[in-house]
């Protein structure tokens, strides 16, 4: 069975907690939170921290086990399989909305003009060359792509500060504490959709004594990495933005990547970033489509190439059913909202528990 | 033995197999690349004529408007390649988009839209308002970027756009590059299409858009014209104050350079005491630094908001100087110069607020100071601010340093006193 180390592990999750994140966090974030929704970006994210320890604890005991494998034999079968289903539903509509908006993205921006199957088709072979591949190679890939993701975000961020406007973070706390709760609330759906990552891909990890203190610190390196970066994409647009324009801008960050200008010489660098954010949803599709087939494989018992084309195909037909823009973000908000945020903040912490107790109960 | 060499003939087949998919997937991935690189929306730059400027005036029928576009063209026979001479096309239409449908048919080249500089908005329509929907087209479209400049033009925008400059630059050009420029004057405000958008985006705060006005020979500059009656250069100055995308009323110079005083965005600016009648010994200088803090002040009961400006000028020129000055008279005299910048500059600050208590309308932003530093405060007041804009107290703390009188100290006199008073 393939292995992946502490440190493929934990680029590979920052890769994928990150994913498509950075294109909407602001906007979403400063619709509840306003002036100060930057600032729910880092608690909402934190979440993530006691979640992924209970995942990695769970696979203390169960070695070598993903979460439906290990639902079943803690709840019993047929829970452990509706769970199962729940889990490989959320991943095959998520991927494929998330592929729809790789196109939204790219026509919206640079290409309006090419048709959108062009991106559709050209994601999904990609994503399905990654994982055909295999868990290893995807954890090389983004060992190889998060770094370079980082940069273009940093550079974007970067060239953008001599557009900031006066003022426009202040008054910090006006409205006291309640819009970073709100705006954390908002959040905690990417977080969740990791945790279905982190659900299949426990089975993949090492689990000797040494592995498990380096995947704790992953864990929060995960976290941070990613929170830290979001919170600076909400950052820099509410300060060049302010927070009406930030709730309003569809894709800010690639807003702030036009406006960019060094000099007379050098503008219109958003279709770089562009390039390199390729390689972000590549990863996050990359993941779910990896959920999807641990999820058939647990559930269904369907291993194989051909399920794992047919669960593109899916994402395909998903992507091309959803070719209006406004709706296809509505409807991942809507799916990441009311489905994947209750149903993986309810499953990780019942498992556990139930787990825990009983092993007391065993003892 | 059969065994074996079924099973090892089955691994290879299955290898093949794998070697085959695999190889068919990357040549269907490279001809994915190749076709992302731009097959449908492919241009040559050599076909775009790229949009410079754009003008919009109301057109004859109502709810019509004549937008002006204004394209670079590469000159014929020009010393350098970045040499351009103008194409300005103008059409009646009720969108944005129709002008350019209209314009396209009469254009050998596709408009793009992203080397856009300026949108110069004219007069009419600024105080008809509603501009906003024009300017939806570029806030929307991809092509477009933010960084572009908003200029009110005095008159027409389609007369400021046909300009034939002295200078044979394209208008559009010559007024993003006044207003690039615009950081050593400080004395109107840089407004582009992103900033513009933030400040509509807050409630009590006014927009302001500087005035771009065609200059005649004599008006305010001497020159000699081609034509007596047709202007051949092209001014930036005083602002306009709107309320919402209505103008509301124009801001004079002085006005303006109070705006850009109280609103922190002094980088360098030319001043001079030249109108001040306290003294007879006048000075000019150029402002080396400026920051302007504010904070809101209270006694328990009322509140009021305090500016704060530190300047640090260079004096560059002294006037009506009559004598040799000993090296104590000079520094009182410096000090006495740099009481009569403080009292310039707290002139056109005063003159601003002014303005604004006339018109009504927060175009300083008080009310987003207030906000800022008392969010408490202006929860209660919000709701009032409208009412309350023009009686808001307001105070001024300016302090000049005079950092340096240039190459000499008194200035040149007659030694012997002839020709002196």
């Amino acid at each position: 069975m393939e292995r992946i180390s502490a440190h493929q592990f934990t680029t590979l999750g920052a890769a994928v907690l990150l994913g498509t994140t950075f294109l909407p966090v602001a906007s979403i974030v400063a619709l509840v939170g306003g002036r100060d929704g930057w600032m729910s970006v880092m608690p909402g994210f934190a979440l993530g921290i006691p979640y992924s320890l209970m995942v990695l604890s769970l696979m203390n005991y169960y070695p070598r086990k993903n979460l439906l494998q290990i639902s079943e034999e803690a709840f019993g079968r047929w829970i452990g399989k509706l769970i199962g289903i729940i889990y490989l539903l959320c991943a095959i509509y998520l991927g494929g909305l998330l592929l729809g908006q790789v196109g939204d993205i790219y026509q919206t921006s640079i290409m309006p003009l090419t048709p959108l199957w062009i991106f559709f088709l050209g994601g999904i072979i990609l994503v399905l060359y990654l994982t055909r591949s295999g868990i290893e190679v995807f954890g090389r890939f983004s060992e190889i792509t998060f770094p370079l993701i980082v940069v273009a975000i940093l550079l974007n961020v970067g060239l953008s500060i001599p557009r900031i406007e006066q003022g426009e973070l202040l008054p910090i706390l006006g409205e006291g504490l309640l819009p970073i709760f709100k705006g954390s609330l908002k959040v905690i759906p990417f977080v969740m959709t990791y945790m279905l990552f982190l659900a299949g891909v426990i089975a993949y990890l090492p689990t000797d004594k040494k592995a498990i203190g380096q995947l704790k610190t992953g864990a929060w390196k995960i976290i941070f990495w990613a929170g830290m970066l979001d919170t600076l994409i909400a950052l820099i647009q509410m300060l060049v933005f302010g927070p009406s324009e930030t709730i309003r801008l569809v894709y800010g960050l690639l807003a702030l990547g036009k406006m960019v200008e060094v000099s007379r010489t050098v503008s219109g660098v958003e279709s770089l970033f562009l390039g390199v954010w390729f390689a972000a949803a590549v990863i996050k599709i990359g993941s779910l489509l990896f959920v999807a087939i641990w999820g058939l494989e647990s559930v269904f018992g369907l291993k194989g190439v051909k399920w794992q084309h047919l669960t593109a195909i899916i994402f395909l037909g998903i992507a091309f059913k959803n070719v209006r823009a406004p709706s296809l973000i509505t409807e991942i908000g809507l799916i990441d909202e009311y489905l994947i945020m209750p149903f993986v903040s309810l499953w990780i912490p019942v498992l556990w528990g139930v787990t825990r107790w009983k092993r007391g109960a065993g003892n | 033995m059969d065994v074996f060499s079924l099973e090892e003939e089955s691994g290879c087949l299955m290898k093949s197999c794998r070697e085959k998919y695999m190889t068919g997937l990357m040549i269907i991935c490279l001809f994915l690349i190749l076709s992302i690189s731009g097959c449908w929306g492919k241009r040559e730059v050599e076909d775009l004529a790229p949009l410079m400027g754009i003008g919009f005036d109301l057109g004859e029928k109502p709810g019509t408007y004549l937008i002006t576009q204004q394209y670079a063209k590469t000159k014929k026979g020009g010393n350098s390649g970045a040499e351009t001479e103008e194409r300005t096309l103008g059409a009646e239409a009720s969108s944005v988009r129709e002008a350019f449908d209209i314009v396209s048919k009469a254009a050998y080249r596709t408009p793009f839209m992203g080397s856009l500089k300026v949108i110069v908005i004219g007069e009419d329509v600024a105080k008809a308002g509603g501009f906003n929907n024009m300017l939806d087209f570029a806030q929307r479209f991809a092509e477009f970027r933010r960084s572009m400049y908003l200029v009110i033009a005095r008159g027409k925008a389609e007369d400021v756009l046909n300009l034939k400059l002295r200078s044979e630059q394209l208008p559009a050009l010559y007024i993003r590059s006044i207003i690039e420029g615009g950081n050593e004057l400080s004395a109107f405000p840089m407004v582009r299409l992103g900033h513009y958008l933030t400040v509509l985006g807050t409630e009590s705060t006014a927009p302001i858009l500087p005035v771009v006005e065609a200059v005649k020979d004599g008006e305010g500059i001497h020159y000699k014209a081609e034509k007596s009656d047709e202007a051949g250069e092209i001014r930036i100055e005083g602002a306009g104050v709107l309320n919402g995308d209505q103008l509301v009323d124009f801001l004079n110079d002085e006005e303006t350079k109070g705006y850009m005083w109280l609103e922190d965005d002094v980088s360098n600016r030319l001043i001079n005491t030249v109108d001040l009648k306290e003294s007879n010994v006048k000075f000019s200088g150029q402002v080396l630094k400026s920051s302007t803090r504010y904070k809101v002040k209270t006694d328990g009961e009322n509140f009021g908001l305090n500016y704060q400006v530190r300047t640090s000028i260079a004096i560059d020129e002294v006037l009506g100087l009559d004598r040799q000055l000993s090296g104590t008279d000079w520094i009182e005299l410096v000090k006495e110069a740099e009481g009569s910048f403080a009292k310039v500059i707290q002139q056109e600050c005063e003159s601003a607020i002014k303005k604004q208590r006339e018109l009504g309308f927060d175009f300083l932003g008080v009310g987003r100071h207030i906000e800022q530093r008392n969010p408490r405060y202006w929860k209660n007041l919000k709701e009032r601010w409208k009412q309350e804009v023009s009686d808001f107290p307001v105070s001024f703390d300016i302090k000049v340093t005079v950092h340096n009188t240039g190459m000499s100290s008194s200035s040149a006199t007659n030694s012997g006193g002839e020709g002196q008073d």
